[in-house]
């Protein structure tokens, strides 16, 4: 028995480190910083304009197939909108769409950052965990499963789980070093995780409404209601803006970093909470949605590098496309019904991100 | 030296592999005697043995034969309210939601059965087999309108193949057969009520009043022609039954009762409108809500949804899922008859 995880970790493959093949590609990349640094407001230009265009497929394309005149008069003029399928159904979710994929491509990027791990997910910290366990306790102690009531209970709980992971984490070894937030931020999920699937299995209403919620959906929202998560969203950019320094002293190592004058306390503290407020507002518009925040911050690295100056913004942008995307596909195959994002997500999200690994482009943080 | 690391780590990785198998051994092989022992107190308890054999064939063609005639029944919730409608009282009962605050038990006293399961396929089989049922009824549902049953997958009600092997073990187990004709349904359910000792007048007064409220029904479709739409709805969408594919709609459909019906080909069961795509289902004059997922207040919160007449003129009415017996369906019938009369055609 005792050879047992010896056996199997000597079959895991090799944490990420530089290899002696990575060295050259590494060493182009730095001769040519001029050329990289010129692109990128191109390019960061070409990922708004790709944005804009998905708007306007995501407004153009649903499960009603309505004509694209008929979808232009409703935008224009909100009367002639027949069954209210453009402004009920259309501009809320596409306007959700792209603040959902924008919220959760910038808080893979900050925490892919502050974790220095490639494989980082926004829901690290407990946040999604915090906010399922919060829809499960509204479910079965309050017997609310409106979307509404939903998203107060997951901004909340997303709140209280981040604020617990900070706590235990910072009664522990400190903040100077990622590891033991992720340790608190993976304990605290375990937990939360155990007492949901606990609720949900003892009791098939809550079952029924948890499995809607957790496959993560853009269906069925209106912008009514999601001022709270609006702002949850905004402060968080703030934050995340305001941590994109930090994040790239903090790529050099906490050791460089403390050197050059960067306090390490304030630096976690403003990542955390970028990443706690962007991910509590997706989660609690759309369900905990997988991939986008794992995926769109590597698509954004290969297109802009890794100054977060840069990074952030395009992570935000490809996110938004990545999601968005996925929506509209998802609607195109149902036939009068739809196939949720989230699933959608995890068809593509893990052939995409397979594709990445296989590359070997993944950047070493 | 590859080779037997390799060798030597696959059979450490199969020794808790075997443990676990052996484990499981001893679980079913001291199930099976606690379960073998607690039919043995029945039937030395009973003296129903001397009534002779009892043999019952199921809606799926299984035969059960037992030397008496079960006494202790244990059933899934909406199984035991038809066999509480007969007077026969359940020793145990299981069921999808909470039984204790199951409405439609309402009528029955079941003080006396063990409630031992309150949702999808969890069964405490320790607390049914110390019950020490001589039968355990469930349902099946078809797989398609064909009505093909897929004998291979756990019946409804049961979490998996193994655990109904572990019910086997404790009783025998016969279900009932939940698709097609509503009537068919009603009928299985008095062939098991009947075999189990309830008696043809028992059956025949329910009947005589679940024609008189099949009766009222027809004559409140007659006096009131409306459409009425029977749905469930999330934040995915709106479900709609398929008239002839779910038995209680097809019941009250071939008394006159017309439905919402907009696709009855395709796939089974349930038609799905996406919330763009709810404008196809707003020609009912009535809703009855499944009182799972969205409710009044969420469908007035779809902008796609909200103007629906129905909804609008209030003629919403959460509706629950009745048991498929006479008595069930008779109050279910009249209550859907006082709806009817108490609407506007819009």
């Amino acid at each position: 028995m005792m050879a047992r995880p010896s056996t199997l970790s000597s079959a895991r493959p090799a944490a990420p480190r530089p290899s002696a093949e990575r060295t050259p590609r590494t060493q182009r990349t730095q001769r040519t910083p001029r050329t990289r640094h010129a692109q990128r407001p191109l390019v960061l230009a070409g990922l708004a304009a790709a944005v804009l265009a998905i708007t306007f497929v995501s407004l153009m394309l649903g499960s009603n197939l309505i004509g694209p005149g008929a979808v232009l008069t409703g935008l224009f003029d909100p009367a002639q909108d027949a069954g209210s399928v453009v402004w009920g159904s259309r501009v809320p979710r596409t306007v959700l769409g792209l603040l959902v994929g924008v919220c959760l491509g910038v808080a893979g990027a900050v925490m892919q950052g502050q974790t220095r791990n490639p494989l980082a997910d926004p829901g690290l910290f407990g946040v999604s965990a915090g906010a399922s366990f919060a829809v499960v306790i509204g479910v079965y102690v309050l017997g609310t499963s409106s979307v509404l009531g939903t998203l107060w209970l997951a901004l909340a709980g997303a709140t209280v789980a981040s604020v617990v992971v900070f706590a235990v984490a910072a009664l522990g070894r400190g903040l100077s070093s990622p590891v033991p937030l992720a340790i608190a931020g993976t304990a605290v999920s375990a937990l939360l995780v155990a007492l949901t699937s606990f609720l949900v299995l003892s009791d098939e209403t809550t079952l029924a409404a948890y499995r809607i919620w957790v496959v993560g959906s853009l269906s069925g929202r209106s912008l009514n209601g999601v001022d709270a998560a609006l702002l949850f969203a905004a402060v968080g950019l703030v934050f995340a803006a305001a941590n994109i320094r930090s994040l790239n002293t903090l790529a050099l190592g906490t050791e460089l970093a403390s050197g050059l004058g960067e306090s390490l306390l304030r630096a976690r503290l403003t990542g955390l909470a970028a990443i706690t407020l962007l991910t509590a507002a997706a989660v609690a518009i759309s369900g905990p949605i997988g991939f986008v925040g794992l995926t769109a911050p590597h698509i954004a690295r290969r297109f802009v590098g890794g100054d977060h100056h840069w990074l952030l913004p395009a992570s935000g942008l490809v996110g938004a496309c990545v999601l968005l995307v996925c929506d509209v596909i998802g609607r195109m195959i149902g036939g009068n019904a739809e196939v949720s994002v989230g699933v959608v997500l995890t068809v593509f999200g893990g052939i995409v991100f397979i594709s990445i690994v296989r590359r070997g482009k993944m950047a070493t943080l | 030296m590859k080779l037997s690391s390799l060798l030597r780590g696959s059979a450490l990785l199969l020794a808790p592999v075997i443990a676990l198998a052996a484990l499981t051994g001893c679980s079913t092989g001291s199930s099976a005697s606690s379960g073998s022992s607690g039919s043995d107190a029945g039937s030395s308890g009973g003296a129903a043995a001397a009534s002779g054999e009892w043999s019952y064939t199921d809606d799926t063609g299984k035969t059960v034969t037992l030397d008496h005639r079960p006494e202790a029944v244990a059933s899934y919730a909406d199984y035991a309210i038809g066999l509480l409608s007969y007077g026969i009282d359940p020793v145990a009962i299981f069921g999808r939601v909470d039984v204790a605050t199951d409405e439609r038990f309402a009528p029955y006293d079941i003080s006396g059965a063990a409630i031992v399961g309150n949702s999808y396929g969890e069964i405490d089989l320790e607390a049914l087999a110390a019950t020490a049922p001589d039968l355990i009824v469930t349902g099946i549902y078809p797989t398609d309108r064909e009505g093909t049953l897929d004998l291979a997958g756990p019946l409804y009600g049961l979490a998996d193949a193994e655990q109904q092997a572990q019910l086997e073990k404790i009783a025998p187990v016969v279900a009932i057969m939940v698709g097609g004709k509503g009537l068919d349904v009603i009928n299985s359910m008095n062939r098991l009520a009947e075999s189990l000792g309830a008696s043809a007048d028992t059956v025949a007064a329910a009947k005589t009043k679940y024609d008189a409220a099949a009766a009222d029904l027809t004559a409140a479709a007659a006096e009131n022609p409306i459409e009425i739409t029977q749905m469930y709805a999330d934040a995915d969408g709106l479900y709609v039954t398929k008239t002839a594919d779910e038995p209680e709609t097809e019941l009250y459909a071939s008394l006159g009762v017309t439905f919402t019906n907009k696709n009855p080909d395709g796939y089974y069961y349930w038609d799905i409108y996406s919330w763009e795509n709810a404008a196809q289902v707003m020609s009912g004059d009535v809703l009855l809500l499944n009182v799972e997922g969205f409710q009044k207040d969420d469908l007035l919160a779809q902008p796609t949804f909200a103007s629906d007449k129905a909804l609008q003129a209030g003629q919403l009415h959460p509706w629950n899922q009745a048991a498929l017996d006479y008595a069930s369906q008779a109050s279910h019938m009249t209550e859907l008859a006082s709806i009817i009369r108490a609407s506007k055609k819009l």
